[in-house]
């Protein structure tokens, strides 16, 4: 065993056979309890109240953008968290990373919000003026004639978002394809056929596992190069564009890299829930914790790197327009929010998670996370509500004013709740028909894995393919 | 006069989890018995590393749709942009008509959308047609055991099973036909 006291089975199966593992995962994937009704009925509350909010705000119009604030900072939220999510199982992938293999589809998994994050995007097109409003873009829409559409930002934005979540689902599909043969095998009627037809005819030829790991790599390469690129249009043209004066090349990256932190805390989360309460102690275990518990670490610090380099620029400038954004964002109404991100995104996972005992355990990673999430949601709300409360201004070069802050009625709660809610309950839904533990993954670790003793002690030898 | 129709038949020898070599050396006992390539294959539920059981390395032709996808993209965006401001030649802000870091952007997305456009379609097909004619296969697959299936002619098929059955299959089945 390790010395550090951990059991070398604990975080990977002490199931020792395909077969084992096969009907082990199996069964605790066609079991739900109560909780998971009780969760499925929770979000789907919440989903009715984010519509019934929606109704709401539609019914006042979408002329005024300001009162759009809160539904664009739930979109942003839910493309920060759920969207990035899927980036957690590419990266140790493609590093061959063997702690991965039990919580991969648990990133996947959120490949499938992508759909329901489209769908929250469409009242933004309305929302957004149309070029020809007078503020200044990247589309050379100016005084001197009509160079490009009046609503490129919308077309392209559309086309790019739409793109993504295209390749999240079917980077889901591809890595499920085995599991889905697996469960085509051993269940019968509906189910079966069900199955069957989403194996496509998988029956784990040499050719197919060839293909099957090729397909990942490209898919999962296109995610994130489509990835990057949302988070640039969106915060250019549904962000910075409505704000006068604001000019910073490095806020798209910062927005990303921050969803990127918001994605590792994301499933964390989901992590910690399975191991608790939903039976998969055996294979989500320290390692997981660990490895992405670093990975929230480095970009935590990435955070502040990005935001100094941002505000330094700001504050040395102090021109008028420069003066202005800083009052907006940082130092003005919404003051409070921005010590609270600066804490929770950064102060609070830079000074706990340098510490051993909490960055290698399940409880510290985990608590940092919430507090990540937190942190990243008022971001947005700081954000896109300051952002949204001046779009009246933006054709002029720089503020005239900074607005008091605005504070969320009814319909804005209503609509935070059902963003939130209704990606869990797609998430939730998703869970049933796809293994939440990757199966053939898991089967995969046991070719890789030998334990031996090792002098007076036993070590863990992981094997790496080619 | 016509030439006899040959029928296709597929057995697949199965053999228990944890024997890989005994696999390696039935299908050295195909090769030698003088079965192509093309006639056996190996079914896991696992994704063994490239070259355990001596086979081939599988080719495959996925890299040609992302990239034709992404060079019909990229000139899509080229056009695209250069030709909406050669169409309308207006100097902005003392800047060239054919500016490259605007049009960069749509040429980007440009080459990203067809390079995804055509990756998926490229997955569809591919995973549409793995073969017509699957073969021999055992559910037990996906716990582990591992499969050899010989697809050959009607006169071969014996042969194949006498191969399989020495070698140390634990079972040899017959599968479901095709003409």
């Amino acid at each position: 065993m390790h010395s550090n006291g951990h059991s070398a089975h604990e975080g990977q199966a002490a199931l020792a056979t395909a077969a084992a593992v096969q009907q082990n995962l199996q069964q605790r994937h066609e079991k739900s309890g109560n909780m998971f009704r009780l969760a499925v009925l929770f979000s789907a509350g919440l989903l009715v109240l984010g519509v019934i909010g929606f109704i709401l705000r539609i019914a006042d119009g979408v002329s005024d953008t300001a009162m759009w604030g809160y539904y664009a900072a739930a979109f942003a939220f839910v493309l920060s968290t759920a969207v990035a999510a899927p980036m957690v199982a590419i990266a140790p992938r493609i590093a061959k990373a063997h702690w991965r293999r039990p919580i991969s589809r648990i990133a996947e998994l959120f490949g499938i919000v992508g759909i329901f994050n489209l769908l929250l995007f469409i009242p933004l097109i309305w929302v957004l003026p149309p070029l020809d409003n007078g503020r200044r873009t990247l589309w050379f829409f100016d005084m001197v004639g009509e160079p490009v559409p009046n609503y490129s930002p919308h077309i392209w934005a559309t086309l790019a978002i739409l793109a993504l979540a295209a390749v999240g689902v079917m980077l889901l599909w591809v890595s499920a394809l085995p599991d889905f043969a697996a469960l085509r095998d051993r269940t019968t009627g509906r189910k079966q056929k069900m199955y069957a037809w989403l194996a496509r005819g998988w029956y784990g030829t040499t050719q197919q596992w060839h293909m099957q790991k090729h397909r990942l790599g490209i898919l999962g390469a296109f995610y994130f190069m489509m990835f990057i690129f949302v988070h640039f249009l969106i915060t250019v043209d549904f962000l910075m564009a409505l704000v006068p004066g604001w000019i910073d090349a490095l806020y798209p990256v910062t927005h990303a890299a921050s969803a990127l932190q918001a994605g590792a805390a994301s499933v964390i989360i989901v992590m910690v829930i399975l191991r608790q309460w939903g039976g998969y102690k055996e294979y989500i275990g320290l390692d997981q914790f660990w490895g992405l518990g670093k990975l929230l670490f480095a970009l935590s610090l990435l955070w502040i790197w990005f935001w100094f380099s941002s505000f330094n620029i700001f504050w040395f400038g102090r021109k008028p327009n420069e003066i202005s954004v800083l009052e907006l964002f940082i130092k003005g109404p919404y003051l409070p929010l921005f010590y609270a991100v600066f804490v929770l995104s950064f102060a609070f996972p830079l000074f706990f998670m340098i510490w051993n005992p909490i960055r290698k355990s399940i409880w510290g990673p985990t608590v940092l996370a919430v507090g990540v999430l937190i942190g990243i949601f008022l971001d947005r709300i700081r954000m896109y509500v300051a952002g949204y409360s001046v779009a009246d201004q933006s054709p002029l070069h720089a503020m005239d004013h900074v607005p008091v802050a605005n504070k969320p009625d009814i319909a804005d709660i209503f609509i935070l709740f059902g963003a939130i809610g209704g990606s869990i309950l797609i998430y939730l839904l998703a869970s049933r028909l796809i293994p939440i533990v990757s199966i053939w993954e898991q089967k995969e670790l046991l070719l890789y894995k030998l334990h031996k003793p090792f002098h007076r002690t036993h070590v863990r030898v992981m094997g790496k393919p080619d | 006069m016509m030439p006899k129709m040959q029928f296709k038949r597929s057995v697949i020898g199965l053999f228990q989890p944890g024997s890989e070599d005994t696999v390696a050396d039935s299908m050295d006992a195909l090769k030698a018995g003088g079965y192509t390539e093309h006639e056996y294959e190996l079914l896991t539920g696992t994704p063994y590393p490239e070259g355990t059981f001596g086979e081939a390395e599988p080719k495959h032709s996925l890299f040609r749709y992302p990239l034709i996808g992404a060079a019909c993209g990229f000139i899509i965006g080229l056009i695209l942009t250069s030709g909406t401001q050669l169409a309308y030649p207006l100097i902005t802000g003392g800047k060239p008509v054919l500016s490259i870091p605007p049009m960069a952007i749509i040429m980007y997305e440009g080459t990203m959308l067809g390079a995804i456009l055509f990756t998926v379609l490229g997955i569809i097909i591919e995973s549409r047609l793995p073969r017509l004619f699957m073969g021999a296969y055992d559910t037990r697959i996906t716990e582990g055991w591992i499969g050899v299936t010989v697809t050959t002619t009607e006169d071969r098929i014996g042969k194949a099973e006498e191969i399989l059955r020495k070698s140390g299959a634990r079972e040899v089945k017959r599968g479901w036909e095709k003409s």
